[in-house]
C-alpha cells in the first residue's frame, strides 16, 4: 500500500459519547480504485467513523489525509465540494418535494433564471442524473411521496452521485433496497472503482461485503481490529474477528421435520387489501411460518392485517377459536403479538425508557387496580427480560440510546412478557449483527418448543429458509409458492416464484 | 449519535431550569418588593391566585402529556361560573356547586367527543369550543354582570382553599406518575403509533382526560364565584395564558412523553402564581403584566420546548 495512491487515510482518531468510548485509536486508509468495506457488530464504532468522514461530525482527536493533504472539513457542505458524498442508512429525503428538488435541495441556485427557479431545466437534469444511475423508472418530476422506500434510497444515490464525488460511503443502504436496487448500487460502485475513485462500503452482511469489497477492514467496540484483503476472505475467520469469539456458521435450526400439529391458531380467509391479493393461509400451533418475497410483494402488508391494524377490503383474519380479529386489541385478547419492520417508530416508543417500553403492553399485568408501582415494574422486567441478555445501562435507560439489536431485544421482551402465543414478526433481523441475530434465532427455536406460533416476514431468503416449517412465497401480492421445511429448498428456487 | 451528547446536557438542564425560574421570581420579587412578597396578606393573595393556576395547570398538564391541548379552559370556567350564579339564584348556592362541575364536565366531554371522533386537531378544536363559550358566557350573562346570592362568599373558607390545593396536588401527582392511566399517557404522547400497535384505546384515554380536565373548569367556575361573587364575561379570562405558561416554565414539552413530570406542572404553577403577585403588588397594570408574561412565555418555549425531533438522533 503506497502512500501516493492513497485516497483518504484516518490517523489515530479518538470519539467519546458520554462514558462511551465510540473510536479509540482508529487509523485506516482507503486506496484509489478501492472498495473497502467496513464491518463490526452494533456499536463497534464503523457509522461513526464514516460519519466524521463525512463531516455529520467531528472526531475528539486524530487526523485525516485526503490524498495526501491534510482534510479538516468544518460541515458536509465542505466534504461534498472535496468530493465525499455519503448515502446514509436512515431516512435523508423530504416527501413533499419533487424528486428532482430532493435531489438538487441546497443546490437550488443552479437553476435560477432571474430570480425564478427554472423548474423545467432542473427536472431535467435531475433525470439526466436518475438515468445516469440506471433508474430510469423514477420521473424527476413526481412527487418523492408517490415513491416506495427503496426507489427513495435510489434518490438519494442519485443525488449523491451527482456531485461526482471521489469517495462514496455508502452506510447499510442496501438493507433497505430490493435486489434491482442493490444492482444498480453495485454498478456505481463497479463505476467508480474503474475510474480509480473509491467507496467505504457498510454491510451487515457479510456474503455481501465478501462479493462486493476488495478489503475489508474490521472494527470491535470501537477498536480497529485487522484489515484482510479479497485473497484472503474467509467468512468464519471474519465473523470471529468481528464479534471477538467463535461464532458457528450454521445458527439456523438443524432439524429437517416441518411441524406437523393440526391445530389451527391463525387464519387468513381469501385476504385482499392494497396490496394483497386474496391471500388464505393457516398457521398451525408450534409453528414458523416463513413469509418471503420482494419488497413490495405484500408481505409487510399482511403481517399487519393478521394483527388486525389494518381491516383487509374482503375476507378475514380469525384466531383459532373463530374469533374475527377485527382490531389490535381483540388481537392481544387472542394472546398475538406483533412487531413492526419499522420497529423505532411503531413498536416501540424510542425517546422513552427501556422500562416503560417492555411494560407498555402489559399494564393490566403489572398494575394493582388502577396504581402500578415501580417496583413490581422493575421485578416484570427482571423476569422477562433475563434470558435476553439485552446491554444496557439500567432500565430507565431511553431506547433510542441502544443499538438496533438491542432494540429488537426490547421489543422482544414488551411480547414475551405480555406472554404471547402467537408471535407475528416483520424483519426481525433487519439491521441487526450476527451475535444479536444468533439470538433471536435460538429464541425462536425456543419459542416453537414451547409451542408458540411464529409468522416470520424476511426479505432475507437465507433466514427464511433456515427458520421456517412452512415458506409461503408471495408474488405480486398473491401466493405464488409454498414448501414445507423437509422439501429442502434452496434460494435459487424460490427466487423463481418470486420475480 | 452526535446528538446525543448534547442533547442529555440539554435533558439536565431542561430538569434544573423550572427550579432556577422559580427561584429567580422568588429573589427578584423579594428583592423589588422590599419582602413584601412573604408577607402574610400576599401570601394569602398568592394562594387565592395559586388555586386556578395549579388546579388549571395540573390539568393542562394532564393533556400535554398525551400530547393534546384544550384553549376553552378559561372560558369552560367562564361558563360554569355562570351557569354557576344562575343556579345559585334560582335554586340555593349548594345546588350551584354540582351544576357548575356538570357544566364544566360536559363541555370537557363535547371536547373530547370532537376531538376523537372528527379528528379535527385538539388545537383547532378547542379554540373553536373557546369560541363559542366566549359567546355562551355573554348570552348566559345578557352581556353584563351577574351577581351570585351574598351568602355565597361564605363558602369560601381557608379549609376549601386547603382541601383544593392539597387535593389537587395529591390526585395529580398520583393520577400522572403512579398510575396506569399516567403510564399510557406518556405513552400516547410519546408515540401514539406505538400506542395502537400495543392494541391500546387511545381515544379511551383522550376522552377521560378533557373530561377531567371540564370537570377541574367547572370546579374553578365555583371557586371563582364564591370568592367575587360575580359572574362576568371576563372570568376565567387569565386563566389559558397562565396555565399554559406554567406548564411550559415547568418544563413539560406541549408534545407529552415520558418527559413530562408532575414536579414540572407544581414548579411551573407556584413560579406564575408568585409572579403574578409580586407584579401586583410592584403596581403594574394588568396590560403590562400580560406584556411582561407573554415575554417569559417566548422564553420558557425557546429553552424548555425541545425543537429536535427526538427521533432523528441516533
Amino acid at each position: 500500500m503506497s502512500e501516493e495512491k492513497l485516497m483518504l487515510k484516518v490517523e489515530h482518531m479518538y470519539k467519546n459519547f458520554g462514558i462511551t468510548k465510540a473510536l479509540q485509536d482508529v487509523s485506516f486508509g482507503v486506496r484509489q480504485g478501492q472498495i473497502l468495506g467496513l464491518i463490526g457488530e452494533n456499536g463497534s464504532g464503523k457509522s461513526t467513523v464514516t460519519s466524521i468522514i463525512a463531516a455529520l461530525q467531528s472526531a475528539d482527536s486524530g487526523t485525516m489525509y485526503l490524498e495526501g493533504e491534510e482534510y479538516k472539513p468544518k460541515n458536509s457542505v465542505e466534504a461534498i465540494e472535496k468530493g465525499i458524498c455519503m448515502i446514509l442508512q436512515e431516512k435523508g429525503t423530504f416527501d413533499l418535494l419533487t424528486v428532482a428538488k430532493n435531489i438538487f435541495v441546497g443546490k437550488e441556485e443552479l437553476f435560477v433564471k432571474h430570480g425564478f427557479l427554472d423548474v423545467k431545466a432542473m427536472n431535467r437534469e435531475a433525470q439526466k442524473a436518475l438515468d445516469a444511475i440506471h433508474a430510469e423508472n423514477i420521473r424527476a418530476e413526481m412527487p418523492l411521496a408517490a415513491l416506495n422506500f427503496e426507489d427513495r434510497k435510489l434518490v438519494e444515490v442519485a443525488r449523491a452521485m451527482y456531485s461526482n464525488p471521489k469517495i462514496l460511503v455508502v452506510d447499510e443502504t442496501t438493507t433497505a433496497l430490493n435486489r434491482n436496487g442493490r444492482d444498480i448500487l453495485y454498478e456505481i460502485m463497479k463505476e467508480m472503482k474503474e475510474n480509480d475513485k473509491s467507496v467505504i462500503f457498510i454491510s451487515h452482511d457479510l456474503d455481501e461485503i465478501m462479493s462486493v469489497c476488495d478489503t475489508v477492514t474490521i472494527l470491535r467496540d470501537g477498536v480497529y481490529i485487522d484489515t484482510i484483503e479479497k485473497s484472503d476472505y474467509a467468512a468464519p475467520v471474519l465473523r470471529k474477528l468481528m464479534v471477538g469469539r467463535e461464532v458457528s456458521d450454521n445458527y439456523y435450526r438443524t432439524d429437517k421435520e416441518s411441524c406437523k400439529n393440526p391445530e389451527v391458531v391463525l387464519k387468513m380467509d381469501h385476504v385482499s387489501c392494497k396490496d394483497v391479493k386474496d391471500v388464505s393461509f393457516e398457521l398451525h400451533k408450534g409453528e414458523i411460518l416463513g413469509f418471503g418475497g420482494l419488497g413490495d410483494c405484500g408481505m409487510h402488508i399482511l403481517g399487519n392485517v393478521a394483527f388486525g391494524l389494518t381491516d383487509p377490503d374482503l375476507g378475514k383474519v380469525t384466531a383459532g377459536d373463530g374469533t374475527v380479529i377485527k382490531d389490535a386489541h381483540v388481537a392481544m385478547q387472542k394472546k398475538i403479538a406483533y412487531i413492526s419492520k419499522n420497529r423505532d417508530q411503531e413498536t416501540l416508543m424510542v425517546s422513552c425508557s427501556i422500562k416503560d417500553n417492555v411494560c407498555l403492553a402489559s399494564y393490566d399485568k403489572i398494575a394493582k387496580g388502577p396504581f402500578v408501582f415501580k417496583k413490581d415494574e422493575e421485578k416484570f422486567i427482571e423476569e422477562h427480560s433475563k434470558g435476553l441478555e439485552i446491554k444496557m445501562q439500567n432500565t430507565d435507560q431511553y431506547v433510542m440510546e441502544l443499538s438496533g439489536g438491542n432494540k429488537q431485544k426490547v421489543a422482544l421482551a414488551k411480547w414475551l412478557g405480555f406472554g404471547a402465543d402467537i408471535f407475528i414478526l416483520d424483519c426481525p433481523t433487519r439491521g441487526i449483527d450476527i451475535g444479536v441475530k444468533s439470538n433471536i434465532y435460538q429464541l425462536m427455536i425456543e419459542l416453537r418448543k414451547q409451542g408458540k406460533s411464529i409468522i416470520m416476514i424476511s426479505e432475507e431468503m437465507a433466514e427464511v429458509i433456515g427458520m421456517s416449517d412452512r415458506v409461503i412465497i408471495l408474488k405480486e401480492g398473491r401466493i405464488s409458492g409454498e414448501f414445507k421445511r423437509e422439501e429442502g429448498v434452496t434460494e435459487l428456487v424460490l427466487i423463481d416464484y418470486m420475480v | 449519535m452526535a446528538n446525543e451528547d448534547t442533547n442529555k446536557k440539554k435533558i439536565s438542564f431542561q430538569v434544573i431550569f423550572p427550579f432556577l425560574g422559580l427561584i429567580l421570581i422568588l429573589l427578584l420579587f423579594s428583592i423589588l418588593t422590599g419582602g413584601k412578597l412573604f408577607s402574610a396578606s400576599s401570601l394569602k393573595s398568592t394562594m387565592n391566585d395559586g388555586i386556578y393556576i395549579l388546579l388549571g395547570t395540573i390539568g393542562f398538564t394532564l393533556l400535554s402529556a398525551m400530547g393534546q391541548m384544550d384553549f376553552s379552559i378559561g372560558f369552560n370556567m367562564g361558563v360554569s361560573c355562570a351557569v354557576c350564579c344562575l343556579v345559585a339564584n334560582a335554586v340555593s348556592i349548594y345546588a350551584s356547586i354540582p351544576a357548575a362541575i356538570a357544566t364544566g364536565l360536559v363541555i370537557g366531554c363535547v371536547n373530547g367527543v370532537i376531538v376523537t371522533k372528527t379528528r379535527i386537531s385538539p388545537m383547532i378544536a378547542t379554540m373553536g369550543m373557546m369560541f363559542i363559550l366566549q359567546g355562551g358566557v355573554l348570552v348566559i350573562l345578557n352581556g353584563s354582570v351577574l351577581q351570585a346570592p351574598l351568602t355565597m362568599m361564605s363558602l369560601y373558607t381557608t379549609p376549601l382553599k386547603i382541601l383544593l390545593l392539597a387535593g389537587g396536588i395529591v390526585l395529580g401527582f398520583v393520577l400522572l406518575e403512579k398510575t396506569k392511566y399516567g403510564r399510557i399517557s406518556k405513552a400516547i404522547g410519546a408515540s401514539p403509533e406505538t400506542v395502537r400497535q400495543t392494541g391500546i384505546n387511545a381515544n379511551k384515554y383522550k376522552l377521560i382526560t378533557y373530561i377531567i380536565v371540564g370537570g377541574i373548569c367547572g370546579i374553578l367556575g365555583f371557586v371563582s364565584l364564591a370568592r367575587t361573587g360575580s359572574a362576568t364575561n371576563s372570568t376565567g379570562g387569565t386563566l389559558l395564558f397562565n396555565c399554559m405558561n406554567a406548564t411550559l416554565l415547568g418544563g413539560v414539552p406541549l408534545t407529552g412523553g415520558p418527559t413530562t413530570k408532575f414536579r414540572g406542572a407544581l414548579l411551573g404553577a407556584l413560579t406564575i402564581s408568585f409572579l403574578v403577585t409580586g407584579m401586583t403588588l410592584m403596581r403594574i397594570s394588568a396590560q403590562n403584566q400580560q406584556l411582561i408574561k407573554g415575554i417569559i412565555f417566548l422564553i420558557a418555549v425557546g429553552i424548555c420546548f425541545d425543537r429536535k425531533n427526538l427521533k432523528v438522533i441516533k
